[in-house]
């Protein structure tokens, strides 16, 4: 991260939009919202979207420079959709699924599916999701498969 | 991270992508992690990334303590 505290206060300022729009809307801001929304430039946005993504904190599309993920949100459909309420968020994987309602401290139901067969497994999330929250009784198993290991996640964290 | 119906799920999609088998976890397991992981709220200004001693430590509370997930190399 840059030690320019300018650029630090800016790139706090871009974290907090872009959580309270996709928390808000269900979907993060482009880099012309964002733009729009602190009265920044777009080149200023897209350096501060670089800088956090540098960090890990966020994810930016391979083609272009938007944001893909807000972990635990995804700005594209995925296979975990999480309702919170009358809203849906899509997360980017089962950890960040069972994330969303950690941060949002509600309930919430994950309509998600195995990922061999496709057969539906709904989650339910109750007690308000946060550190009171838990995971309801499920009538299957369940497993939450960690393909590649911790130290390497970074490395291709959309396939991670 | 992906979510499987069974043990024996996992094993087969390993098996059909050609690729190791990595850490199988319990929902319960994974739900415990998830919510201490996203517990604080990243809209504060106070926020910070876990450093890599403290998400060794939130792992190793949740008994995730093989190689694994050692976060350095």
């Amino acid at each position: 991260m840059d030690a320019d505290p300018e650029k630090i206060s800016l790139d706090a300022r871009v974290r907090r939009h872009v959580y309270d729009q996709v928390i808000g809307e269900g979907l993060p801001p482009t880099i012309a919202e964002t733009a729009r929304a602190l009265a920044r430039t777009t080149d200023e946005v897209k350096l501060s979207f670089r800088r956090l993504a540098d960090a890990h904190i966020l994810v930016l599309q391979k083609e272009g420079e938007e944001i893909l993920m807000a972990a635990p949100f995804s700005a594209v459909p995925t296979p975990f959709p999480v309702t919170v309420g009358e809203r849906r968020y899509y997360a980017n994987c089962i950890w960040d699924a069972l994330g969303i309602p950690s941060m949002l401290k509600q309930d919430a139901v994950i309509d998600a599916s195995c990922g061999c067969c496709g057969t539906a497994m709904r989650l339910e999330v109750g007690g308000g999701g946060g550190g009171g929250g838990s995971l309801l009784a499920q009538d299957m198993g369940g497993r939450a498969h960690f393909a590649v290991p911790a130290a390497r996640w970074w490395d291709d964290i959309v396939f991670s | 991270m992906l979510l499987f119906w069974s043990e024996e799920h996992v094993s087969k999609w390993c098996r059909d992508w050609n690729l190791p088998r990595g850490e199988v976890l319990a929902l319960d397991t994974c739900w415990l992690l998830a919510r201490a992981w996203f517990n604080a709220d990243r809209r504060e200004p106070s926020w910070r990334r876990r450093t890599v001693d403290e998400a060794e430590a939130l792992f190793a509370e949740l008994g995730l303590t093989s190689p694994f997930w050692r976060l350095t190399r």
